[in-house]
């Protein structure tokens, strides 16, 4: 087994065990813990740039929010917990669809990879975002508002009323 | 089988481990966690498309735009929970109809 199927094989790992976890904090971590794995995976295919934006935003900033968002709920999830069991039918859900899968999959994918027109792979990361895709940039910039348009109108300022 | 086609089976796993997640649990924290693990899977499978057709720099300025648009939701998400817990005193995804105005 290769170190890239490993990665991959650690990323599923690790997200089963973000769903299966009973604690939201546990789940956070594997979640990052998944994030690091994605990076990692970048990094091996030769996309450092996409690796470093996995690592710094979705293993960092997104944790962040996580844990902050469960230390706030933490005490209510724990006194009423949601119901295990369909957590506990995950792994004989995921077998199954691995074992279905595992024949009809792979000829499909196969047959896929053999569908690809390879490009010509030149350019620069910069020359991508800049000059042939910029559309995306302005896309990114106006998501960027909406976000903070979202967080605005779901906390509007308080009015004191005298 | 090939490379390609082990990756891909394993991003199956790992997308279907997600939906299952958004599937039957009625906690926003995990319905965004779910949203979470899926949308790795589209981050694998758009990086390992971009490596079988020497398209590697696209696929990072593409990856980059889904990473911020990523960060959005997540953040809206957690900020309906917050306001949820704060209205109902509770993470359920079934009480956010509480927050009509």
């Amino acid at each position: 087994m290769t170190y890239h199927t490993l990665l991959f094989l650690f990323t599923a790992i690790f997200a089963v065990w973000a769903v299966m976890a009973r604690k939201l904090l546990t789940s956070a971590i594997m979640l990052a813990l998944v994030s690091v794995c994605v990076a990692l995976i970048f990094f091996d295919f030769g996309a450092p740039w996409a690796g470093v934006f996995e690592l710094s935003v979705c293993a960092g900033l997104i944790t962040v929010l996580f844990v902050g968002a469960v230390s706030l709920v933490r005490t209510v999830e724990e006194k009423s917990p949601e119901n295990r069991t369909r957590f506990q039918a995950l792994p004989p859900a995921l077998a199954i669809f691995a074992i279905a899968a595992w024949f009809y999959l792979p000829p499909f994918l196969d047959e896929l990879a053999g569908w690809a027109r390879p490009g010509t792979g030149g350019g620069t990361i910069g020359l991508a975002l800049w000059d042939m895709r910029r559309p995306d940039l302005l896309g990114q910039v106006l998501m960027l508002a909406a976000g903070v348009f979202v967080i605005k109108s779901v906390f509007p300022r308080r009015t004191e009323n005298k | 089988m090939s490379t390609f086609a082990t990756e891909w089976y394993l991003i199956a796993i790992i997308m279907f481990t997600g939906f299952y997640c958004m599937l039957v649990s009625r906690s926003i924290v995990r319905q965004l966690v779910g949203l979470e693990i899926v949308s790795k899977g589209a981050m694998l499978t758009l990086i390992s498309a971009g490596a079988l057709t020497n398209n590697l720099v696209m696929a990072q300025a593409l990856l980059i735009t889904m990473i911020v648009i990523e960060v959005v939701v997540v953040a809206a998400g957690l900020a309906l929970l917050v306001k949820n817990f704060r209205v109902n005193g509770s993470a359920d995804m079934w009480k956010l109809n509480g927050l009509k105005g």
